[in-house]
């Protein structure tokens, strides 16, 4: 198996990924998008972990998972306080505010 | 299988390589077109199952990069707690459940340029750094015992500060989300 | 039952667990801070509303416990370095610094939240809970050394924050704030790690010296330019550098005022530590990709933010702007970090410690000011000498601070930011020097133009009614003025030989 297949796939999940971001409206869905970003990174860590049979690879891994979960609950609790505010959560309604 | 043959540590015959890097191809096959249907759909609630078939797909790539702790830990957390986590934010926040035509930028292809050429940039630079280096053919599963180990002696520090990102994030995201 | 079967072998190769030996002193400030902080929680729960009015002092008193550790390590001067875990966390004068400057800011901040939070009828004990949880997160980052506990000690102190920007809830504009801090902060860390996955993949570790041992091939290749650009951007958008600032004034504007101060002193802070112990402990070899991008970052910071915070007519954007341009000056060493690391470093620190004290006294006085007039327009500041002559010189100071004019602190810290760029003797050090010093004057103006308002213009409605300041945003104020006054005389003393800090913080 070569390395580079896990890393390939990661760079493709890490674009499409980086399209959601720019591309959705939607605080839900960019969220959605962060978390391919995040899984891409997992991918890397865990395939540099295999390749060179080292621990820390696997162990960030599990770091970054269980700070994505936080991440996630964080900002559902922000999205749904703005819905209850706004009935709605698309982010470029979020205009009150002009840099 | 391809688990057993790992876990007695003998490398893997040339059938058992073929198999694991069948299945490598199909799963990577189904999570980038599900991830493909996640960020174009118009219906947010099949975003979120197309993104249920990713984090799947990516669960299952650990288990043949013999990562199985982090295999389990992704079902558990992210299929289980993060994707309800995240249907519970679409169920809560939207009366519709369907189709709508309103969820993406108008300037989307921007997005995809930038996409299509970050891609294209780490595509090269990753060909160029490891262009056919191979996965170590005696490669051995990360045991369960080894990784906690790792966390509760070099990692203590970042464990016990994750810990604390918990608990404050536990506390703020009540604080916020509550009804007053 | 023979997966089983063939798993036993594997499971019998188990290695033995080994206690890690731990420095308990090295982690006092850390340990107190924590220990104090569940107390604090543990007190909230069970006292529920009748020790919330305690809450604030409670909160402060554990910052200024967590300083008796960093105190006596710094006594203990023979024993610095102190290392632990073969190198992935560090205590030494750099972070001793860095931790002092946190937990005195942190306890500024507490003093400046306690009347605000307490009539504006928020949540003010897991207002204080979550601020000593980032806080923590800052203290773990300044003595971090490696990819993990930076990380995790970025997300420890960014998730509270997220949490506190949308902590007015029924205002939309604090929803926002909110909102976009986090999308883009969680954005930010996405990016910052997948340049940190592919610096572990080419180390095999996560420590930082072992990463700079191992980009350490002589030349440039691909991957490692990623891997760095990728570190590189992930952190500029913590430190909202231009072009990744976009959310920095909206995210201002829209929080709770003590807590914009703490995001722009306080969280600045730590994303440039943390950005600091990356670029100079892990990128040492690989100058000729960072100075460059740094060179770029430092130049549009400073510029971009200076240009605009000219046009803003509310103080608290201005100062977020201000803010932004501030950021510019304390990138700009790191443009030469590889010529004078030791005079970078220190540089910055003293940057940051400057920093903190004018720009958490403006915002007291911003607060302070608020109290009466209820705006945040610079116009609403017309008169103010007439009717609250103390506030007014204390603004005064900061704002010549900002300026940089001698002897207040910000002056010291710009002659640092100066002395490390013509330390280097590039020509394009030289540039990014100019560059710095035209953008000081155009600051000059903005900064000026406030102080003018306060001195010499009439109040808007001619209410000339004095401003009552609750002994706490008095103390604020008082120790935020003695700081800027002090550094900066100190600073005039130090000019022959400012080496001896730098000397200091760069003892191995």
């Amino acid at each position: 198996m070569f390395l580079n297949q896990f890393l390939l796939f990661a760079a493709v999940l890490f674009c499409i990924g980086i399209y959601g971001v720019l591309a959705r409206k939607n605080g839900v869905l960019v969220l959605m998008s962060i978390e391919l970003i995040l899984n891409s990174v997992n991918i890397n860590l865990v395939a540099f972990g295999a390749y060179n049979q080292d621990l820390a690879g696997q162990v960030f891994a599990l770091f970054i998972i269980a700070v994505a979960a936080a991440e996630v609950g964080v900002g559902l609790a922000i999205v749904l306080l703005i819905y209850r505010n706004r009935r709605s959560i698309d982010v470029a309604k979020a205009n009150l505010l002009k840099g | 299988m391809i688990v057993a043959l790992l876990a007695q540590g003998t490398p893997l015959t040339e059938t058992g390589l073929w198999i694991a890097n069948t299945f490598f191809y199909l799963i990577a096959f189904v999570a980038v077109g599900a991830a493909l249907k996640m960020v174009t759909t118009s219906n947010v609630v099949h975003a979120a199952l197309y993104l249920l078939v990713v984090l799947s797909a990516v669960a299952a790539t650990y288990v043949i990069l013999g990562a199985e702790f982090a295999a389990v830990t992704q079902v558990l957390v992210y299929l289980g707690a993060v994707m309800v986590l995240l249907l519970f934010g679409v169920m809560l926040t939207r009366a519709k459940i369907g189709a709508e035509d309103d969820l993406d930028h108008e300037q989307r292809w921007i997005g995809g340029l930038v996409a299509v050429g970050m891609l294209a940039v780490m595509g090269y630079s990753l060909l160029e750094a490891y262009g056919s280096t191979q996965l170590p053919a005696d490669m051995q599963p990360q045991r369960v015992g080894p990784i906690s180990d790792e966390i509760f002696s070099t990692y203590i520090v970042p464990f016990e500060a994750l810990s604390v990102l918990l608990l404050a994030a536990l506390i703020g995201a009540v604080v916020v989300a509550r009804r007053d | 039952m023979s997966i089983l079967a063939s798993l036993a072998p594997a499971i019998a190769q188990t290695t033995e667990f080994v206690r890690p030996a731990i420095d308990w002193h090295a982690f006092a400030p850390e340990l107190v801070l924590l220990a104090w902080g569940a107390l604090v929680t543990v007190i909230d729960l069970i006292g529920g509303e009748r020790t919330r009015r305690f809450m604030p002092s409670l909160t402060g008193i554990g910052f200024l416990l967590a300083m008796i550790p960093v105190l006596t390590l710094w006594s203990q001067n023979d024993d610095l370095p102190r290392v632990l875990f073969d190198g992935a966390y560090m205590v030494d004068h750099y972070s001793l610094v860095l931790k002092g400057i946190f937990l005195v800011s942190a306890y500024v901040i507490v003093l400046l939240s306690s009347n605000y939070m307490a009539e504006g009828d928020y949540y003010d004990a897991e207002y204080y809970q979550l601020i000593a949880a980032s806080v923590l997160g800052m203290l773990v980052m300044t003595s971090a050394r490696d990819l993990i506990s930076i990380f995790i000690a970025l997300e420890l102190m960014s998730i509270p924050a997220y949490l506190m920007a949308a902590w007015r809830k029924s205002d939309l504009k604090s929803n926002e704030a909110g909102l976009k801090y986090m999308l883009m902060g969680v954005f930010a860390s996405g990016i910052l790690l997948y340049g940190m996955s592919l610096l572990y993949g080419a180390a095999a570790d996560t420590r930082l010296v072992e990463i700079a041992d191992a980009i350490d091939t002589g030349e440039t290749t691909p991957i490692f330019t990623l891997g760095v650009l990728f570190t590189i951007i992930g952190f500029a958008f913590k430190v909202s550098a231009v072009p990744f600032h976009t959310w920095a004034p909206d995210t201002y504007e829209g929080a709770p005022t003590p807590l914009t101060a703490f995001l722009a002193v306080a969280s600045k802070a730590g994303g440039f530590v943390a950005l600091v112990s990356v670029v100079l402990f892990a990128f040492p070899h690989q100058w000729e990709i960072a100075e460059p991008v740094m060179w770029i970052l430092s130049a549009l910071t400073m510029t971009v933010g200076n240009l605009i915070a000219l046009r803003q007519t509310n103080i608290v954007r201005m100062l977020a702007y201000s803010g932004i341009a501030q950021a510019g000056y304390m990138l700009a060493p790191l443009a030469v970090y590889s010529k004078v690391p030791d005079l970078a470093q220190s540089s910055i620190v003293t940057y940051l410690l400057i920093y903190a004290a004018m720009n958490l006294g403006a915002f007291a006085v911003v607060i302070i000011a608020a109290r009466k007039t209820r705006s945040g327009d610079i116009e609403s500041y017309g008169g103010m000498f007439r009717y609250a002559p103390g506030i007014t010189v204390a603004m005064t100071v900061f704002l010549f601070s900002l300026t940089g004019i001698p002897p207040m602190g910000g002056w010291f810290a710009k002659f640092q930011i100066f002395n490390a760029l013509l330390s280097a003797e590039t020509t394009a050090a030289t540039v990014l020097a100019i560059i710095a010093a035209v953008n000081s004057v155009i600051a000059a103006y903005y900064y000026l133009a406030i102080a003018k308002q306060m001195w010499f213009l009439p109040a808007p409605d001619g209410d000339h009614s004095p401003i009552v300041v609750p002994p706490a945003l008095m103390a604020a104020v008082a120790i935020t003025v003695i700081v800027t006054i002090a550094t900066g005389s100190v600073g005039v003393g130090l000019v022959g030989d400012a080496t001896d800090f730098v000397e200091l913080l760069a003892s191995p």
